[in-house]
């Protein structure tokens, strides 16, 4: 058993030494489609920072005074339920202070000068509004009505404040995706034909095992776990370059003006780690599929 | 040990190659394939290695009918043989003892097995002094005793030998004539196809002579015509 894993990384070494060129094509290939899919997921969490308030058709927030009384709430929320024609009384969400907080946590994540004005008993609380109907206008004039409740302190739309971002992330979430997909399906490619490239350069050795005797998974071991170690490597190398590009996004969006949203679109280090793990895991994946399609194929040599 | 019961062999859709043959060797037996280029030697040997399968007949080799057997299992029976060629087919970048340990290697076998197993069969076939050459830095006759080497050194059952003097001068023939006949006494069933005259009449065994894929004389002790 010992004799067989030593003989399958020698073999893989030896080849992946002998085809230094394209094995580093395929290496960067597979690298910059990771790199892409990281940015997509990136991207993504940062948008979700943004518009954390408005998840699940959110299109109206009334926020509570934070000294509002118990009867004040309790008012609002009959004058919200008194339009059942108009708001989904079913998805009516109200935060209190706590939920309140951890919410702004996220959106103020890049602005820690606003975050730090806000305490868990001076934030305000809120009501999730979804309407059911479609018509803005007559959203519009509920809002001028529930501002004039005692206890609210402001009503927010998301057609005034983030229509435009939610649109735009849409988008973007799509063609990175898109495009991560495709240059994916490119990396599976470029290490099909590395492999393929290595066992035509090895036919004759091929040959001579398949008539000793040697079985075909220990004839393809060595050439799937050279395609693995491409992707792995290439996963690695996106790692770096997704550390690099976080970091640069990050310290630059410090530099912004508190409160223009745009210092909400960072990732926590936590996020940013998951995401590297899930690129090393696509990227083993990938070699070990593109290897593994060349190495059954092509055993015929 | 090896039996063919009515095997035909078709490549594409018309080229017959081999047409309704059938022969039983018993253990043991020295045997040649003769017949011209052609004549399909080379692919009764192909069938017994299970490179091809027959389109029709079936073949038997140590009991068991080989043309039933999953290809998961091929390695095993291709264990039980050695196969030897006209151009020996050994890997340049390795020195003979490499050559001769890379098909114990690729089977599994252990390193110290390896190390007392390859020295022996360099010893039989007379090359225990070049062990650390290269294939390109040996004689034609030596490269083919490197190849039978490689070919015996796990003990297999059967030995199949493609026209093994082919590329040799007539006394460089003869030694590898002599170290075939020497590894068939310690019980191996040995098949030559091989279209050499001299050797085949010097050796005086049975003759399985093939013409345009059908045999056409089977004979104990026989020559070539």
């Amino acid at each position: 058993m010992f004799s067989r894993i030593s003989y399958a990384l020698r073999e893989t070494w030896a080849s992946f030494r002998r085809n230094l060129t394209l094995t580093a094509a395929a290496i960067l290939t597979s690298a910059v489609s990771l790199l892409l899919v990281g940015t997509t997921f990136l991207i993504q969490r940062a948008f979700e920072n943004l518009l954390v308030q408005w998840r699940g058709d959110v299109e109206m927030i009334v926020f509570v005074r934070s000294d509002a009384s118990a009867e004040q709430i309790g008012l609002i929320d009959s004058v919200l339920r008194s339009s059942p024609t108009i708001i989904d009384v079913n998805k009516l969400l109200y935060l209190n202070k706590t939920e309140s907080y951890e919410e702004a946590k996220r959106i103020f994540v890049g602005d820690p000068v606003t975050l730090s004005l806000l305490t868990p008993e001076s934030i305000p609380t809120q009501f999730k509004v979804v309407p059911l109907s479609d018509d803005p206008q007559l959203v519009r004039s509920l809002s001028d009505q529930y501002r004039t409740l005692p206890g609210v302190e402001a009503v927010a739309l998301a057609e005034d404040e983030f229509q435009v971002i939610s649109t735009l992330s849409n988008f973007i979430r799509v063609v990175t995706l898109v495009m991560s997909l495709v240059l994916l399906a490119v990396a599976v490619g470029l290490i099909w034909n590395t492999i393929r490239t290595a066992m035509f350069a090895r036919r004759r050795e091929i040959e001579v095992m398949k008539l000793v005797g040697a079985t075909n998974w220990f004839i393809r071991v060595p050439f799937m776990l050279e395609g693995l170690l491409q992707g792995l490597l290439g996963g690695v190398v996106s790692c770096g370059g997704l550390w690099a590009l976080n970091s640069a996004w990050t310290n630059g969006v410090a530099g912004f003006k508190p409160g223009t949203g745009i210092s909400s679109l960072v990732v926590p280090s936590s996020y940013l780690t998951s995401v590297m793990l899930i690129l090393l895991g696509i990227g083993a994946v990938v070699g070990a599929v593109g290897s593994a399609i060349a190495a059954t194929r092509f055993l015929d040599v | 040990m090896i039996r063919l019961e009515n095997v035909t062999k078709i490549y594409g859709s018309e080229t017959v190659a081999v047409r309704d043959a059938s022969f039983d060797i018993p253990k043991s037996q020295f045997v040649f394939l003769v017949g011209p280029s052609g004549s399909g030697k080379s692919t009764l040997l192909r069938l017994i290695n299970r490179q091809e399968q027959p389109e029709r007949g079936d073949v038997w080799v140590a009991g068991r009918n080989i043309n039933d057997l999953p290809a998961s299992r091929v390695p095993f029976l291709r264990r039980s043989m050695g196969n030897v060629f006209q151009d020996y087919k050994l890997l340049l970048n390795k020195t003979v003892f490499e050559n001769v340990a890379f098909s114990l290697e690729v089977i599994g076998k252990p390193r110290h097995v390896i190390e007392r197993q390859v020295p022996a069969v360099l010893d039989l076939v007379g090359l225990a002094d070049k062990q650390g050459r290269f294939p390109e830095q040996l004689s034609g006759g030596e490269q083919q005793r490197v190849s039978i080497a490689r070919a015996f050194v796990n003990r297999p059952l059967i030995l199949l030998a493609d026209e093994p003097t082919g590329n040799l001068d007539p006394t460089t023939s003869e030694g590898i004539m002599s170290l075939l006949d020497r590894i068939n006494e310690t019980g191996t069933t040995v098949v030559m196809a091989t279209h050499d005259h001299r050797v085949v009449n010097s050796m005086r065994r049975r003759v399985i002579q093939m013409d345009h894929g059908v045999i056409v004389r089977d004979q104990e002790r026989g020559v070539y015509e």
